[in-house]
Parts: structure tokens; sequence; C-alpha cells
């Protein structure tokens, strides 16, 4: 447990109230250690999403803690569960979200902006994330005009740009084609291997979550399996 | 997130959808560039009115009058109604008189601070060595307390004993062979003065005329006050009085006006007393003040049609916000996953009415310091041609930073309902937002 980065205890959310009230989650107890690989797979409706949501603190269970470093975080203040946000994680989504409008480097600021780093320095960090996912050249384009592909990469560009410690991937490679999805996974293990960064990624697609070094399935809001495959190997 | 990144976003983000937000800005434009131009033209208004008062010998200087006659002039202009007529006043429908005891009464008041009773004086005409013509002159006294706004030399001595000195309109001026005011400065004319109880007996005015030499002082600005003719000092008038009344009864010689410098503070009492002694005061405000009034009551008006525009203008940043946070949705949800806090979220909306605010502010500051300046030029044209140091508009920087500053506030408080429901935004629900 000295290694546990993120870990549930009977985590339960509830959706809705009396008559129409949804169990979402089920006492969730997982524990995931730094620097792993984790695919949470699951059929959509099944809670992996909203497990997700819960992990990232984006949102609050309805029951149970979740600790992170062994913090319990439904301790923390909104301020402090911001910038636990802004500092530790890197998000990247299916359908990207980025500002279409908005020049490639400011996509990749955001994190930065809003961590409140001066003008200079936001901007070297932005342009060294961009090195890594070979997007350099193109920061001054602007989003929209970008392939899905490399729109997923800026998106991975702005996830490490704060160096965090988890990045969390909902069906980061749902909205490309084969090829192009499988640069990305590349991208994402990568950066688990190279730089330890702990991979959280939420999908339905088996192949991707083979690639991890440990599948957490998910159906009816519990935890249905937990296993870690190629065992020894990294 | 640092605030300068907050307002530099926010006012980047105005731009997205720029027909939307120019016309908003057109809306608090309307309405900041009607109270600016108002504020303008009620400080040029009062300036004007200020500056008159300061050249009448300021807020303190009052003019008086038997009430008697004050009250035989208003009901000569229909005013004064049907009177009684009572056995013990002594002057029944002659001119009344201001009488030594009303004026020790006068002097003897609290806040008086200098009073002088003036004898009537009046001259035929004024001529010079650079002409051959002879000119009406039409006089009025200086006395102490009583500034003269001088376009040219210095304003004339007021003391009893001084040499004879007046103070020229600069019409008069020109007409007695000075082109420059200034040359006019230490000249001397000679003014006609009639002696009246000779003038029965001779067939020839010129018979019954002394000449008296004055120096010229210098000349008067244009003005209010300038209508008035050109003013003698105490005692060239003293003099004038001596000769029109040389040879008649020492009862004859009558004062009917009198003119004082009282304790501003103190004026409204001042007045009320000398009510009571039967004198009717005038202050510079009670002539000028009309004016003030006047301009006072457009005004108010003008400026409830600007606060009218910009309750509009208002609604209408209510509406483009609420339209902007409906849009960026998704947008508002990333950057709270991302970390951004509420109060930042709420902060950033804000800030955009504060832009909205600001530019509608500083486009009506422009134009209405535009419009001022051509309104100025064309009123010196036209009904101001006689008054050229009254400016029509005059702008503050301090009142147009504040005026700007209080649409800016109310933008915000516009703002403040479309920023909450921004701050508002569960970031996962607004990330699934399609």
């Amino acid at each position: 447990m000295k290694n546990s980065l993120l870990q549930t205890k009977d985590l339960k959310k509830v959706y809705g109230k009396r008559d129409t009230v949804f169990e979402a989650l089920k006492n969730v107890n997982i524990d995931i250690e730094s620097g792993e690989s984790v695919a949470i797979i699951g059929k959509s409706g099944s809670g992996k999403s909203t497990l997700m949501h819960l992990l990232a603190l984006l949102d609050q269970p309805s029951k149970g803690d979740i600790y992170l470093n062994g913090q319990n975080t439904s301790k923390l203040k909104n301020r402090k569960l911001n910038r636990l946000r802004n500092k530790e994680f890197g998000f990247v989504f299916q359908s990207f979200f980025m500002n279409a409008n908005d020049t490639v480097l400011n996509n990749v600021i955001l994190p930065l902006k809003i961590a409140g780093i001066g003008r200079r320095e936001r901007k070297r960090r932005a342009m060294e994330a961009l090195k890594v996912v070979e997007l350099d050249d193109k920061f001054k384009n602007k989003a929209k005009d970008l392939s899905g592909g490399q729109k997923q990469r800026v998106c991975i560009a702005r996830a490490i740009v704060n160096n965090p410690k988890v990045i969390f991937a909902d069906e980061p490679t749902g909205n490309l084609d084969s090829a192009t999805g499988e640069k990305i996974e590349n991208l994402l293990f990568d950066l688990n291997r190279d730089k330890g960064i702990t991979l959280i990624i939420v999908t339905h697609d088996e192949e991707l979550a083979a690639k991890c070094k440990r599948q957490i399935r998910i159906a009816d809001g519990a935890v249905v399996a937990d296993e870690k495959t190629k065992k020894g190997a990294r | 997130m640092k605030v300068t990144d907050v307002f530099r976003d926010a006012n980047a983000n105005l731009w997205r959808s720029k027909l939307r937000s120019i016309l908003t800005i057109l809306a608090i434009f309307v309405g900041s560039f009607t109270i600016i131009l108002n504020s303008a033209i009620n400080a040029g208004v009062n300036d004007f009115i200020d500056k008159q008062i300061e050249n009448m010998g300021g807020e303190g200087y009052l003019e008086m009058m038997p009430t008697e006659t004050y009250d035989q002039l208003a009901a000569l202009m229909g005013n004064g109604g049907v009177q009684e007529y009572t056995e013990d006043k002594d002057v029944s429908n002659a001119s009344p008189y201001i009488k030594d005891e009303q004026v020790e009464r006068a002097r003897a008041l609290e806040g008086m601070k200098s009073f002088h009773a003036l004898p009537s004086a009046t001259a035929d005409f004024a001529t010079s060595d650079k002409t051959d013509k002879r000119y009406r002159i039409n006089l009025n006294a200086i006395v102490p307390g009583i500034n003269i706004d001088m376009s040219a030399g210095v304003a004339p001595d007021t003391s009893d004993d001084a040499p004879y000195e007046i103070a020229l309109t600069e019409d008069m001026a020109k007409a007695l062979g000075y082109e420059n005011p200034a040359d006019s400065v230490g000249q001397t004319i000679k003014i006609a003065v009639p002696s009246n109880l000779k003038c029965y007996t001779v067939t020839r005015r010129s018979e019954c005329q002394v000449i008296v030499e004055a120096k010229i002082a210098g000349t008067q600005a244009p003005g209010i006050l300038a209508m008035g003719g050109s003013r003698a000092n105490i005692a060239l008038w003293n003099r004038i009085n001596e000769i029109n009344f040389e040879g008649m009864p020492e009862g004859a010689n009558h004062t009917f006006q009198a003119v004082a410098d009282v304790e501003p503070d103190k004026i409204d009492e001042i007045k009320t007393k000398l009510e009571e002694i039967g004198l009717s005061a005038m202050s510079v405000d009670d002539e000028v003040g009309m004016i003030r009034v006047f301009f006072d009551a457009i005004l108010i008006v003008f400026n409830i049609f600007g606060g009218i525009a910009l309750v509009a203008a208002s609604i209408g940043i209510i509406n483009t916000l609420f339209m902007a946070v409906q849009e960026r949705t998704r947008e508002i949800g990333l950057d709270k996953a991302l970390g951004m806090s509420n109060g930042k979220v709420f902060l950033s909306f804000s800030a955009e009415a504060i832009m909205l605010g600001f530019w509608g502010s500083v486009f009506g500051i422009a134009a209405s310091i535009i419009a001022g300046n051509a309104a100025n030029i064309l009123a010196h044209e036209t009904f101001l041609k006689d008054f050229p140091t009254f400016q029509l508009t005059v702008f503050e920087p301090l009142t147009m930073i504040s005026i700007a500053l209080i649409i800016m506030f109310i933008a915000f408080l516009a703002g403040t309902l479309p920023a909450r429901r921004a701050s508002k935004k569960n970031p996962i629900d607004a990330l699934r937002y399609e």
C-alpha cells in the first residue's frame, strides 16, 4: 500500500431520488499504484465513466472515500481539489475538447494559464510538450485545421504540459481510425513507460485494454474482474 | 489564473461573435455618449456661470434697490398685482430712494464686508483724441469687492481718492479709435457730464456740459457683465454725480442703488434682513442662476434618456452573455476539469461584461469629445458669438473616468447573472454537453 496512488473505499454513486434512484457504482474498492497502466473496461452504462470521473476528482461520491497518495480527498476543499486536478492530472477525451478557433499553442497552454504561470514560462513548457508529440512545428496553427490524430496529440501535449502524475484517457482512440489510434496508444504507453506517468484508460476496446498492464472490468456499477496481464513484463 | 490573463481572454472572447458584441457595445455607447456629453455641457454651463459670478464679485456680491422700486418695477412688468396705498410711505409714486438710516442699518448687518450706496450719475457722451465722433456712454460703477474680467489693462482703482479711471467695453474702445483693446490702456478719454440744473436755463446742451477727463484702466472681456456698459471707479462716479447735482439742494441728491460684498455663506440671511430694512437685494446667482436652472432641467431629462439607454444596454449584456455561456458550455467544463475555480469562471464572464462596458464607455467618450468640440465650434459661429470665453462643453478627465467606471460597474452587475450560471456549471455535465 505504500506505493498506492489512488485508492477507493466502498465507493458508491447514486443518481436520482426515491423512485427513480439509480446506482451507478456499488461498493467499488480498487487500488491503483503509481506508474501502473490501467484499463477500466465496460459497456456503455456500466459505470466506468462515472468511476473515472470520481477518480479524477471531477465528481463527489455518494458514499465512500477516495485516497490520493494516502490522503482522503473527501475532506479536501474545492480550492485544493482544483489545484490537485491541475497539478497532478492530465485529461485526454474521446472528442478532444479543444478550443477549435484558438491556436495549438494556446490549447496546450490552458492548464498552465489556469495554474497562473507567467507567459514566457508557459510558452516554453508548452513547446516542450508539443515536441514530445512531434507537433512543435504546428504551434501557430488553428486547432480546427488539424487532423483527428493531430488533435488528439495536441490534447496529449495539453495533458502532459503540467507534468502530471496521472493521465486519465476517456476512449482516447474512439474517434480515430486504427492506424492513427495506434500511434496515439503508443504515445500514451511511451509516456507511461518513460516518464512513469500513471495511465488510466477508460475504454470498451478490448485490444487497447489488453495493452495495459492491468484491466479492471466494470459491469452494472461493480468491479467484476481485476487482473494483470504480462506478469513481470513492463 | 492571473487576473490579467482573465481580462485579456475576456477581451479576446468578445470578438468571437463580433456582430453580437458590437451591437451590445453600441447599446452601451448610446447611454455613455449621452451621459458624458450631458456632463460636459453641464460642466461648460456651470463653468461659465461660475466665471460670470466670479467676474461680478463672486458669490458675496449683492445689488440693492429700495423695495418700493422693486415693487414698482414688478407692477410695471405686470407681476406686482394691485397694491394698497399707504400714507406712511413718504415717497408715494415718485422714485423711491435709499435713506441714510437704511444705509446705516444695512452696514451694521453681520457678515457685511463692504456696503456702497451709489448716488445717481449720468453722462452724455464720450470722445477721445483719436476720433472726432462723440458716442453716448452707458456708465456703471465699479466698487470694492467686484471683480472685472479684463481683456486688456487692469481693473480701475476703487479707492475713494483714486484718480478718475474707467474700464471700457471693447466695443466702446474700438469706437473711440483704439483698434486694439491693448492700445487704449493708459489713454485718456473725455466724458461730457451735464450739470442738470443749469441745463434748464441754457439753450444749447453743450453750454451746461462739463468735460471730465478719465484714464482708461483697461477693457472688459465680453460677457454678461460687459453688457452693463463701461465702468467708472468710485472717484469718477462721485465726480460725475457732483456735476449732475451742482447747485441743487442737498436733499435732492438721492441714492437709488447700493452694492455690497457680503460673506457668501450668510448671503440668504442677509438678503432677508435687508428686506426687513426695506432693501431688495439680488445676488449674481439670482440673476445668472436662471440659466443654471434652465440647463439643469434639460440635462436631467437627457440624463434620464441616457439612464434608460443604459438599462436597455444592461439587458443586452445579460442576453449576450447568456448566449456566450450556452455556447461555451463545453469550454467551461474543460476549464473546470483542468482546475479552474468557480470564482475564476465567474470572474471570466464578469470580465467580459466589464470589457463590454469598457469599450462602450471608450467609444462614448471619444464620440462625445468629437461631438462636443464640433458643437462648440458651431455655437461660437452662431449663438455664442459674443461669448468667446464660454465653452459650451467642458470635458473633465476625472468626470469622464468616473462615468466610465460607473458604466463598467453597471455592466458588471448585469454580467453577474450569466457569470453565476457559468460558475455553477458542473464540469461533467458540461463536458457531456453536445
